[in-house]
């Protein structure tokens, strides 16, 4: 399977009379190093308009002229969640976002939408995740009108058919019963169950019994609560004028009415830092997926600058510490990740990981307990604190090369109660971050001595017991039954 | 908790793959959208043959590379599989002048290397006869030489590079019948890019191969052998193939890539990485004259080779149903393929319109029929263009049965659905739905420089044009509902299939 190769191989003399010439080959090393290259001055962004606009029923709209290609879409954000429902009905949010649309609305039945919508290469969906509720609608420039109609009806008066709360429970139930197949998936839940509690509204998941207790009535009701126009922000994006656009937007939606909408108690987050060593046995896989952490923090910490550069240099893509010395250096790990999370509104999770095989799992739990405690212990270098910073401000551009994403982060801060230039105050924060600033945050906020370990796999293989670590808890996932059906 | 680093990914068969397969599948294309797009094009070949694509686009001041070489895992052979994604590993790992203080001296540290590994493998062929202690002092001269040639390495030179200059989406990956490198950067790093690029397939240097072979291990535990529908994707595709190497999942068995060696890599590399062997697509905000200079300035100097021959190995007609049953903790799946001709036969539009109607969509058939109304499936669907689209591939069926269905009763739907396709001619209204639908999806494919770059380089490169990514729509639009059942009789035969399915079994539930 070898080849002669270069011996076949001619050799060029490179003719361009538009260059001082350098004619080269493989074998002569002519290659300027990459500092010598003099880079132009990068063409200016060009930021585009966002009309904001508050309906008269206070639904906030914010549009953006895109010309580029015959298309328009929107994306809606509602204010509502699985954090809402109660501990008895989980799934109900979900079930609620989705069978808006597949159920059709009091005019329309859903497999009418869907032939509607389809024949005209068009959609609209809904759902509703953790803390926030979406719709999106995308048609042809010219099908606007049909897909406006079809987006109000859907949010205004959906039927909720029972056929399709049936499917919707059928697809639940379904993945409950696949939900210990994937190894990845089993490992990411447990751990955020071991952070943040396995009732709390963070890591909390369905099973047969709350599916079971979800009605018809409970769609009806948590969709009464919450759609209401004054609790909806509308991102409208591209071929179209702003102020026709406007003037269809109101007709569309001018017969939903404000009110007002009370939003449930949700506990905050109580962690306690503690070592933990826990294991999932799992017999038909040959690599143990681990993850290690505590809980992580929140996006107005002022320290957050400081954390997102601390993130680059320990967890950072192919540079960061942990792909250098995990992955390239040792061999361990194909994927090896960190992070020191941060949310908007709720504490995010401090975690690094990775999947190994069973025979080098304590050695990688190990190793990645010293990268987390070296971060700790002494400044980073020079180099590392300059890649860091000047890769994410090298890379700034990348948040606005399209219009769609500075519309979406518009209504993403303005959700969540940030300020609309939060991403360059961000900017200008980065900018001056320290390497004593990463130190101070690395030891404010990591606590390598108590981390929670979790390890997915066959602790029969690994290459030490994970008790060296402390008393090993063991997490039976084994799903519950489905409750005797009810009469 | 979803931030994992998905570095360098090989093509891995599980549903996911399945589904990001089913979008690169080719989509078509309207003639003004062709008209406007051959005035932003320009194209040009160096004298070595390698081909370029510049496609302006200045929505903002920055532009996608696309590297597309014209080798995958389709043209190894026994012993080296996995060697052409394990080799787009090493090209992250330098050249002669990044990623090291002092190439010379690297150079006889590795060649030093590849000999005591050589001894090694040699004396491990004896098996029970082999001189334990012999091999132990050759592995400790290894574990030395490995040290040695990490004092003139300057680790990961090559990926902080792009990173300090603002580098989004630095990345490659391998299927069967391509493997791509791609980066996007601000616009004013042209230069670098060329520099980077030209250098990475002129000058490189294949350093720290054995640490990356282990890493590759790892990435076939992850997505095969921890994975059950991984696990029953290889074994399908080696039931499906017999003769061709689409047979063989990119991944390689694993005894093969404990055992490639580093000159193995750079004799794969001589072989398949020739000039006339690359086609580059540049999308974004450049100056195409700018392009042009440049790039005879910087890919200009790779010196000419021969392209490589294509794949002579046939696939021969399946003359009988095979089956591959899996028996596994996990629940039920079910995956039915039939072998169909490559991306440039007559009927490939034909079968991009099947896929319309049966598998796309709440309306398709599949979804109708087994999701709706049977509700034995939670996912029913349909596509081609797995193994690869250069040489005859697969159209293939799957489902993923509901809690308390069995892969029997979705395996039987499926062929029900098939017998209608061949008895019965497929409705004006689905067709013409199908036509809609191709355009639509096309112009939704236009707003993105990777994802353009991406599209243009596999027409250019698997169709011989990239104008094909918008005429492959003229091709939908002529396809009838004859078409379809014709097709449909003659590839969805019994003989003709392949099935695989994971049947529940052992202590979980």
């Amino acid at each position: 399977m070898t080849d002669s190769g270069f011996s076949r191989i001619r050799i060029f003399l490179l003719l361009t009379g538009l260059l001082c010439c350098i004619a080269s080959s493989c074998t002569q090393e002519i290659t300027r190093p990459y500092e010598s290259i003099k880079y132009p001055r990068l063409g200016d962004i060009e930021m585009p308009n966002v009309q904001k606009v508050t309906l008269s029923n206070g639904m906030r709209l914010f549009l953006v002229e895109d010309h580029e290609l015959p298309l328009i879409s929107v994306s809606a954000r509602i204010r509502t969640g699985s954090i809402y429902e109660p501990a008895e009905k989980i799934g109900l949010a979900s079930i609620t976002g989705l069978v808006m649309r597949t159920g059709g609305t009091t005019s329309k039945t859903g497999d009418e939408l869907d032939e509607q919508l389809e024949s005209i290469a068009a959609s609209v969906e809904t759902g509703i995740g953790l803390n926030s509720g979406s719709a999106s609608m995308s048609v042809l420039k010219e099908d606007i009108d049909t897909g406006l109609a079809i987006l109000a009806d859907v949010l205004m008066n959906p039927a909720f058919s029972e056929d399709k709360i049936l499917l919707a429970k059928i697809q639940h139930r379904s993945s409950i019963a696949r939900r210990n197949d994937n190894v990845g998936a089993i490992a990411s839940r447990e751990f955020e169950k071991l952070i943040y509690e396995p009732e709390s509204v963070y890591a909390r998941h369905t099973e047969y019994a709350t599916i079971d207790n979800i009605t018809r009535d409970d769609l009806i009701a948590f969709h009464k609560k919450f759609y209401k126009p004054n609790n909806v922000m509308l991102g409208v994006l591209g071929d179209f004028d702003t102020k026709q656009m406007i003037t269809k937007i109101e007709k569309a939606f001018e017969k939903w009415e404000k009110a007002d909408v009370q939003f449930p108690q949700v506990p905050e987050v109580q962690y306690e830092y503690r070592p933990t060593v826990n294991v999932v046995r799992k017999d038909d896989i040959n690599q143990s997926n681990i993850y290690m952490g505590h809980i992580g923090g929140l996006m107005n910490d002022p320290d957050y600058f400081a954390l997102v550069v601390m993130n680059r240099i320990l967890g950072g893509g192919f540079t960061g510490r942990l792909f250098k010395n995990i992955r390239s250096r040792e061999g361990l790990a194909y994927s090896v990740f960190g992070l020191y999370s941060s949310n908007y509104d709720f504490p995010g999770i401090f975690y690094v990981g990775c999947q190994t095989k069973s025979e080098s799992t304590v050695y990688a739990i190990r190793a990645m307990t010293e990268e987390v405690k070296k971060m700790t212990e002494s400044e980073v270098t020079d180099e590392e604190l300059a890649l860091a910073k000047e890769s994410y401000l090298n890379s700034f551009v990348f948040n606005f090369d399209t219009k769609g994403e500075i519309v979406s982060r518009l209504m993403v801060y303005e959700y969540y109660g940030y300020p609309p230039d939060f991403l360059q105050k961000a900017k200008a924060n980065i900018e001056k971050v320290t390497k004593a600033d990463v130190l101070r945050v690395a030891r404010k906020h990591l606590k390598p001595d108590k981390m929670q370990i979790l390890a997915v796999g066959r602790p029969q293989d690994f290459d030490e017991p994970l008790s060296v670590f402390g008393t090993v808890n063991e997490i039976d996932i084994t799903i519950p039954s489905p409750p005797p059906p009810k009469q | 908790m979803k931030h994992a680093i998905r570095k360098l990914s090989v093509v891995i068969g599980a549903v996911i793959l399945l589904f990001a397969m089913a979008i690169l599948t080719p989509t078509p294309l309207r003639a003004q959208h062709l008209d406007e797009f051959e005035q932003r094009m320009t194209e040009f070949t160096l004298d070595n043959g390698l081909k370029f694509l510049v496609l302006e686009r200045h929505e903002a001041p920055v532009v996608s590379f696309h590297t597309y070489a014209d080798v995958g895992s389709v043209n190894e052979v026994l012993g080296i599989t996995g060697l052409a994604h394990l080799f787009e590993h090493m090209a992250f790992k330098g050249t002669k002048t990044i990623g090291t203080n002092d190439y010379e001296a690297e150079a006889k540290v590795l060649a030093k290397m590849d000999k005591i590994y050589d001894a090694i493998k040699a004396e491990q062929r004896k098996g029970p006869q082999a001189d334990k202690s012999r091999l132990e002092e050759l592995q400790k001269q290894f574990k030395q030489a490995q040290y040695e040639a990490q004092k003139y390495m300057v680790h990961d030179e090559y990926e902080e590079v792009y990173k300090h200059a603002g580098s989004a989406g630095f990345n490659a990956y391998t299927s069967f019948d391509a493997t791509q490198y791609i980066v996007s950067l601000p616009s004013n790093k042209v230069e670098l890019w060329m520099l980077m690029e030209s250098d990475r397939f002129c000058n490189p240097v294949i350093r720290e191969f054995y640490k990356e072979r282990d890493v590759v291990m790892e990435e076939r535990r992850l997505g095969i052998e921890s994975q059950p529908q991984g696990r029953l994707i290889e074994e399908f595709l080696a039931v499906a193939y017999k003769a061709h190497p689409y047979g063989i999942h990119v991944i390689g068995h694993m005894s093969d890539i404990q055992t490639i060696t580093r000159p193995e890599a750079e004799a794969f590399f001589k072989k398949y990485y020739g000039p006339a062997n690359l086609t580059i697509a540049i999308v974004g905000d450049v100056n195409p004259q700018r392009i042009r200079t440049l790039a005879w300035k910087y890919f200009g100097r790779i010196p000419a080779a021969p392209k490589p021959e294509p794949v002579e190995t046939v696939e021969p007609p399946q003359i009988g149903e095979r089956r591959v049953t899996l028996e596994d903790p996990a629940q039920p799946f079910v995956v039915i393929g039939y072998h169909k001709p490559g991306i440039n036969h007559p009927d490939d539009a034909v079968f991009d319109a099947i896929t319309d109607i049966i598998a796309i969509g709440r309306t398709s058939r599949l979804y109708r029929s087994m999701v709706k109304e049977k509700k034995i499936a939670i996912v029913a669907s349909a596509f081609q263009g797995l193994p690869g689209n250069k040489y005859p591939g697969l159209f293939l069926f799957y489902a993923l049965p509901a809690r308390g269905h069995t892969y029997q009763e979705c395996e039987q739907a499926i062929y029900e659905e098939i017998e209608k396709l061949r008895a019965e001619l497929v409705t004006a209204e689905e067709l013409a739905k199908a036509k809609t639908r191709a355009r639509a999806s096309l112009i939704r494919q236009l707003d993105s420089n990777s994802g353009l770059a991406a599209q243009i380089t596999f027409y250019e490169v698997v169709t011989g044009d990239w104008r094909n990514l918008f005429k492959q729509l003229d091709k939908i639009e002529r396809v009838t509902a004859e078409d379809i059942q014709r097709v449909a009789k003659e590839y969805f035969t019994k003989k003709n299939r392949t099935v695989g399915v994971i049947e529940t079994a052992g202590p979980e539930n």
